[in-house]
C-alpha cells in the first residue's frame, strides 16, 4: 500500500495490484477491513472515483468484498487466488517474454537451464 | 576554473536565524538547481552571495577575493530577483524598455541586442508599464535581465514562477542555449523540480539554513530507492543501510534509502524496491526535518 504510484501504468491499476501484493504479502489479512475509497484517496493523493476504479477491480475479481455500512474485506481464499493468477500470468506472459528474448539472443536450452540453476543456488 | 564560496555564511534577521553556518563551493560551468521549502532561506542565500544583503556572520570568496563591496568580484555576478511590483512601488511606472535601460546600467556585459531579442521572444511589449504586467510577464523580465546581463555567474530566483507551461519550457531552451554556447554558470531556484531536473546538473538541497545535500542530480537520483513491504521483510531488506522518512502503515513499512558507494538492498528479501524521483526524494527528505 505504500508504495510510489509511477507514471507508465493507469493508476487505478497499480491501486489494484498494490493491494494484491500486500494480501501475498500478508501485510492484508483474509477477513480484515482495507482501507476505503476516501482513505486510499488521501493515502496516494488521488481522486477517490480513480481509487474506487481500483478497489472495483477487485471486488469483480472476488479478491475483495463489501460488508454494508462497514467496508471493504479481504475475501477467505483471496490470497491463493492471487498467487494462482499471478503463476499463471508468470508462465503466459513473463517467461514467454523471456524466452522469446532469449531466443533471439542465440541462447540455448541448456544455456538457459544452466543459468537458472545457478541463479537459484 | 573561477570558484565562488560560502563559509560559514549566517544571516538573522532580528531574532530569526536564516542561515545557520553554511558552507557552500560553486564551480564555474554548470547549472545548479537550488530547492528548499518555502522560508528554507533559498533568496537570502543568493542575495548574499551577490552583495544585496550584509552578511550577519562568514564569508562569499569569488576566486579568493572578498565580494562585499568589491566591484571587480560583482561585475561577474548577476542576480536576478523576482519582481514584485505594488501600485505603490516606484518601478509600477517604469516602462519595459526604462526598466531594461536602467539594468544595463548596472550589469557592465549586458548585451542589449539579446534583451531586444528575448523581449520579442517573449511577445513583452517595451512601452507596457511594470505595475500592468502579470506575474509571468514580470518572470519574463526577470529571465531577459538575468540572461542578458552576461554574467559568468548568474542566480535566478524562481524564474518560473507564475510562468505557464509552454513559457516554462521557452525558458529552458533559452538558459540550455546560452549555457551550451558560452558555459556561464547559473544557479536556478525552483519549486517545479521534477521540470527543472532535467537541466540541472547539480542539485543543492536547502532546508532550514543549512546544505542538507549537494550533488550530480543523475548520482543522486540512480542511489536513492524507496522500499515497501511487510515490515519485518523491509527491515531485513534495509539494515545497515542510511534510511530517511520511514512511514509504517499497520503491518506495512515505507523507506526512503540512499545507498552509499558499493551498497545493494539485500536480495532474497520480499519487498518492492522501486526508483524515485528528485521531487519525491526532496519530499521525504524534508518531511523526516519537519
Amino acid at each position: 500500500m505504500q508504495q510510489k504510484l509511477t507514471e507508465e501504468k493507469s493508476i487505478y491499476l497499480q491501486i489494484s495490484e498494490m493491494l494484491e501484493t500486500d494480501i501475498l504479502r500478508g501485510i492484508l489479512l483474509e477477513e480484515e477491513r482495507v482501507p476505503s475509497t476516501n482513505e486510499l484517496a488521501k493515502l496516494y493523493t488521488i481522486n477517490p472515483a480513480t481509487a474506487a476504479k481500483g478497489i472495483n477491480i477487485l471486488v469483480d475479481n472476488g479478491i475483495l468484498y463489501k460488508r454494508r455500512g462497514i467496508g471493504m474485506f479481504v475475501s477467505a481464499g483471496a490470497k491463493e487466488k492471487i498467487r494462482e493468477r499471478r503463476k499463471q500470468e508468470f508462465y503466459d506472459r513473463r517467461l514467454k517474454e523471456l524466452l522469446a528474448e532469449a531466443h533471439s539472443l542465440g541462447i540455448t536450452r541448456q544455456e538457459l537451464m544452466d543459468h537458472i540453476e545457478k541463479g537459484e543456488a | 576554473m573561477s570558484v565562488l564560496k560560502c563559509e560559514k555564511l549566517v544571516k538573522t534577521y532580528g531574532q530569526h536565524r536564516v542561515l545557520q553556518g553554511l558552507d557552500l563551493t560553486l564551480e564555474s560551468g554548470k547549472i545548479y538547481g537550488l530547492i528548499g521549502r518555502n522560508g528554507a532561506g533559498k533568496t537570502t542565500l543568493l542575495s548574499m552571495m551577490s552583495n544585496q544583503n550584509p552578511l550577519t556572520g562568514g564569508t562569499v570568496t569569488l576566486d579568493g577575493e572578498p565580494v562585499w563591496e568589491n566591484p571587480k568580484a560583482l561585475h561577474r555576478i548577476c542576480f536576478a530577483r523576482e519582481l514584485n511590483i505594488s501600485a505603490e512601488s516606484g518601478l509600477s511606472k517604469y516602462t519595459v524598455k526604462r526598466y531594461l535601460q536602467t539594468a544595463a546600467t548596472f550589469l557592465p556585459h549586458w548585451d542589449r541586442e539579446m534583451a531586444d531579442r528575448l523581449i520579442r521572444d517573449f511577445d513583452l511589449d517595451p512601452k507596457k508599464k511594470l505595475g500592468k504586467l502579470s506575474k509571468g510577464m514580470l518572470s519574463m523580465l526577470t529571465i531577459t535581465v538575468a540572461l542578458a546581463s552576461k554574467a559568468e555567474f548568474t542566480f535566478l530566483d524562481e524564474p518560473v514562477a507564475g510562468l505557464d507551461v509552454v513559457a516554462r519550457e521557452q525558458f529552458y531552451k533559452l538558459l540550455l542555449d546560452e549555457y551550451t554556447d558560452t558555459g556561464r554558470t547559473f544557479v536556478i531556484s525552483t519549486h517545479i523540480i521534477e521540470e527543472a531536473a532535467d537541466v540541472m546538473e547539480e542539485v543543492i538541497i536547502l532546508n532550514r539554513g543549512k546544505i542538507l545535500l549537494m550533488e550530480n542530480i543523475q548520482a543522486l537520483t540512480s542511489r536513492a530507492c524507496h522500499v515497501t513491504g511487510l515490515a519485518e521483510e523491509v527491515d531485513r531488506a534495509v539494515g545497515g543501510l542510511d534510511c530517511h522518512g520511514t512511514e509504517v502503515l499497520g503491518r506495512s513499512k515505507a523507506v526512503t534509502v540512499l545507498l552509499r558507494e558499493g551498497e545493494a538492498v539485500s536480495k532474497n528479501c520480499d519487498v518492492t524496491v522501486q526508483p524515485l524521483s528528485l521531487q519525491k526524494l526532496f519530499v521525504a527528505l524534508c518531511q523526516e526535518e519537519a
